[in-house]
């Protein structure tokens, strides 16, 4: 029914897609499966009318489809249910789902009481317990996800889009929404299913279509694949035998400058411990939103902590702001650099000394050569690409935008670095160059934290990986361990810690 | 019974409109209080109130449209004046008929309209910073139009305006009747949903099939005639015409709004523009009322205007307080709400 072809998309100089495909028939449940980046958020995006692809062609039974807009797709009968949900949190339940499909009455008043009336036939058939008046906001996020596949649904779409859609929902949850998918299934509507849950696409999906890094590697029946090929099809690597012991408990040389906890930040960690050693480079992996940016900033003291323990050169860390932090002497690289790290209208100097000027008396008087010197010695030091220190930091491209953030907080010495997913949307030379810094100031006894969704960055660069997921450790690797299959697994809840507690 | 009493209130507390409610009946206790209830409530003074104030009260509904579909407009004030000389000029220049003529005050509001929309909707520009480069240029249409305060309205348009019908109900109110029920038809629309969709969340809401720039479009049209209305209503009231006049409307709606419970998108009802924009009014009448009587009481006391409005925008700042610490309340219910709840699912989910 469906072909999407040779589709293509860039955005800038990242390609999120090069020539991939997938197809879809009525009555099939097609697995959408690839680790992250592989771009299969961007193919449902194309076919929801919220990307428009460079290149390709769509094909909806045998004719070109042209979608431009989110009203395009839902004329052709595709609806969808996004991962980063597309309620309006202000709006009632009611509202939500019916928006742009309210049943009218004449006069072009919206008939609330047939409103009501379908409202909670869906609510009953999705089993959903809760009040049609409500605002989105007020409700648990598992339910707004329940909302958002209800509202999907309600469309009576020729073709269901489902963008991970069962990271947020509970057991109970899942075996409802599955029951539906089936019944949906029966009445011939073809179904897309992205998720990252393995169980889940043995359990329900009739075919899978695999991407890595843009591209479409195989389509295949799910029974005709098995949790190996699957890894092997999305990392490209033979997955060898499961590595038999967990190095959660290795001991480690050295002073130990970080050592979390049980630490649990609501709503995303759960019960997280970590130790980090002096002069040591921790890497965090694991999906998006697992809890990798609320762990770190938990360490910055700007999430705030519920229970757990975070003990810092051996004293009890208790912070209320990240300025606390920074006076602990933590550092911390956003990988926003716009919003969370970067003046950029400011110059590069100001931009380099700001931390310095932070950290300093209020009142101390600062000679404008200092600075300067300062400055200069870190873009030498770092290779630093500028024109002048007085271009606005705007000016450089983004990997320097990165090195001089980076070069900002080193150069006030920290005991400790926390980096989030620094290198995000930076080119591979400068990523390489932030990695030799990083390795400089760990030779120099720094202890740096730096979660990635870089599998290979962080292969490369971690003495060891905490791989998070669902906001808890999955597995810990080092030494031998640290493959990238084992990582891969751990990502989707395959790892060590699980197995040996069982599966939740 | 009064159990129902009880739920009805706890239910209008959660309401937004309930911060600007509370500020309105305030200051309606505090006139009735310092004017005598026979006389703030006496037909005469109720009535030259309610027809002096309704042009602002429009604007404020204007107002509120825009900041519910996520967007603003403060050249309102100038365009209050556009209308005015528009209606004004086009009788006496071109002796059109004055219906005529406020037909054609109306159309220049809605073009107005249209002018900011094309620069905050489709060329993108800071709503408040492009509504406010836009005063400037539709001053400067106003005073082209007509240099000095000159022009008048026929006597039997005015008086009916501003007389009570019956010596019971004031004649101007069937105006705020007409734009309340107006917005009460568009707020049952499709229209009326998707503009609290595309207030709160333009990409959500063009995920849902809904064109953000097209409600926007509407939005602004329905804007223009509230203006327009206000527009006719500021020319009933003074009888003549003023380029310069009602400047200050603009700012004073967004804040009028904003007291009233509206937050920039998709939050808020329209009945918290007109609390708001009600306690305003009120407020200066207070005011207004007590520096005269104070000038009685005490001989040879006198207070400019500034002073008097010194006093009152002091009491609009603490009601602008007032409102923060509300919206804060309901926030941190919400949040402490929402918090148990996903401890108890994972908790459960977990095992723990």
């Amino acid at each position: 029914m469906l072909e999407m072809r040779a589709i293509d998309k860039r955005f800038d100089a990242v390609v999120a897609l090069k020539g991939a495909r997938l197809n879809s028939s009525p009555g099939e449940i097609r697995a959408l499966l690839g680790s992250n980046g592989s771009g299969k958020s961007t193919m449902i995006k194309v076919l929801a009318g919220l990307v428009a692809p460079n290149g390709g062609l769509i094909l909806l039974d045998g004719k070109r489809a042209a979608i431009h807009s989110g009203v395009d797709s839902r004329k052709l009968g595709i609806a969808t249910a996004f991962q980063d949900l597309s309620l309006i949190p202000t709006m009632s339940v009611t509202e939500n789902i019916l928006l742009g499909n309210e049943p009218l009455r004449a006069g072009g008043f919206v008939d609330k009481k047939k409103a009501r009336q379908t409202i909670r036939e869906l609510l009953d058939r999705f089993h959903i317990d809760c009040d049609p008046e409500a605002y989105v906001q007020t409700l648990t996020p598992s339910t707004q996800t329940m909302l958002e596949v209800a509202k999907a649904v309600s469309l009576n779409p020729r073709m269901l889009l489902l963008d991970e859609v069962t990271a947020a929902l509970h057991y109970d949850e899942i075996q409802v929404l599955f029951q539906i998918l089936r019944e949906l299934k029966a009445q011939g509507l073809a179904i897309v299913y992205v998720t990252h849950r393995m169980k889940e696409v043995f359990e329900i999906c009739d075919t899978a279509t695999i991407m890595r890094s843009g591209e479409t590697v195989i389509d295949a029946p799910v029974p005709e694949l098995t949790l190996d090929d699957i890894v092997y099809y999305m990392t490209g690597q033979r997955p060898e035998v499961a590595a038999s012991a967990s190095e959660m408990d290795v001991a480690q040389e050295g002073e130990t400058v970080v050592d979390v906890r049980d630490l649990e930040v609501y709503p995303k960690v759960w019960g997280i411990s970590l130790k980090a050693y002096k002069g040591e480079i921790v890497g965090i992996g694991g999906l998006q939103g697992q809890g990798q940016p609320e762990f770190i900033r938990a360490l910055l003291g700007a999430e705030k902590v519920a229970t757990g323990s975070i003990d810092f050169c051996g004293r009890k860390l208790s912070l209320k702001s990240p300025a606390d932090a920074v006076r602990m002497e933590i550092g911390f690289v956003s990988g926003e650099r716009g919003r969370e790290a970067m003046f950029p209208l400011r110059t590069v100097q100001e931009n380099i000394t700001a931390g310095k000027v932070a950290k300093g008396n209020v009142g101390e008087y600062m000679t404008p050569k200092s600075l300067r010197a300062f400055a200069n010695q870190a873009v030498d030091k770092y290779n630093i690409k500028i024109g002048e220190l007085r271009d606005p930091a705007s000016s450089l491209s983004g990997g320097n935008q990165q090195k001089l953030v980076i070069a900002r907080w080193i150069a006030m010495n920290p005991v400790l670095l926390l980096l989030d997913d620094p290198t995000r949307g930076v080119d591979v030379h400068s990523r390489r160059e932030i990695h030799k810094i990083l390795r400089q100031c760990t030779d120099e006894g720094m202890t740096v934290i730096i979660s990635s969704s870089d599998n290979e960055e962080l292969l490369d660069i971690s003495d060891r990986i905490y791989v998070f997921y669902e906001g808890s450790v999955s597995d810990v690797l080092s030494g031998e361990g640290k493959t990238a299959d084992r990582l891969v697994a751990a990502m989707m809840g395959m790892g060590a810690a699980n197995q040996k507690g069982g599966d939740q | 019974m009064s159990q129902r009493l009880q739920q009805g209130f706890s239910q209008f507390r959660k309401n937004p409109a309930f911060a600007g409610f509370v500020l309105f009946a305030f200051t309606i206790l505090l006139n009735a209080v310092i004017q005598g209830p026979g006389s703030f409530f006496g037909v005469r003074r109720l009535n030259t109130l309610i027809y002096t104030s309704l042009p602002f009260l429009l604007v404020v509904m204007a107002q509120s449209v825009l900041l519910l579909s996520g967007t603003m407009d403060i050249s309102v004030g100038v365009q209050v004046a556009l209308v005015n000389v528009v209606t004004i000029m086009t009788m006496q220049e071109w002796g059109l008929s004055f219906i005529l003529a406020c037909g054609l005050g109306i159309g220049a509001a809605i073009i107005a309209s249209l002018v900011c929309w094309l620069l905050v909707s489709v060329l993108r520009l800071p709503a408040l910073l492009a509504s406010f480069a836009l005063t400037y240029a539709i001053r400067g249409v106003n005073v082209l139009i007509m240099s000095v305060a000159q022009g008048k309205v026929p006597r039997e348009f005015y008086r009916p305006y501003q007389s009570a019908i019956f010596d019971m109900v004031p004649a101007s109110i069937l105006a705020l009747v007409l734009a309340l029920l107006v917005w009460a038809y568009v707020r049952r629309t499709r229209f009326g949903t998707n503009i609290y969709a595309v207030g709160a969340n333009p990409r959500n809401a063009f995920a849902a099939g809904i064109n953000p720039a097209k409600v926007q479009l509407q939005a602004f049209m329905l804007k223009g005639l509230f203006v327009g209305m206000a527009g006719i209503c500021l020319t009933l009231v003074t009888a003549s015409g003023n380029p310069t006049q009602a400047e200050d409307y603009g700012i004073r709606s967004l804040a009028a709004c904003i007291i009233g419970g509206l937050s920039f998108g998709g939050w808020g009802s329209m009945a918290c523009g007109v609390f708001g924009g009600s306690f305003l009014i009120l407020t200066q009448n207070a005011v207004e009322f007590s520096f005269r009587r104070l000038g009685v009481l005490i001989p040879g006391f006198t207070a400019s205007t500034y002073w008097q409005n010194f006093v009152s925008d002091i009491i609009i700042f603490l009601g602008l307080l007032m409102t923060m610490v509300t919206a804060k309340g309901q926030r941190e219910a919400l949040r402490i709400n929402l918090q148990n709840s996903v401890m108890f699912k994972r908790r459960a989910a977990h095992g723990k």
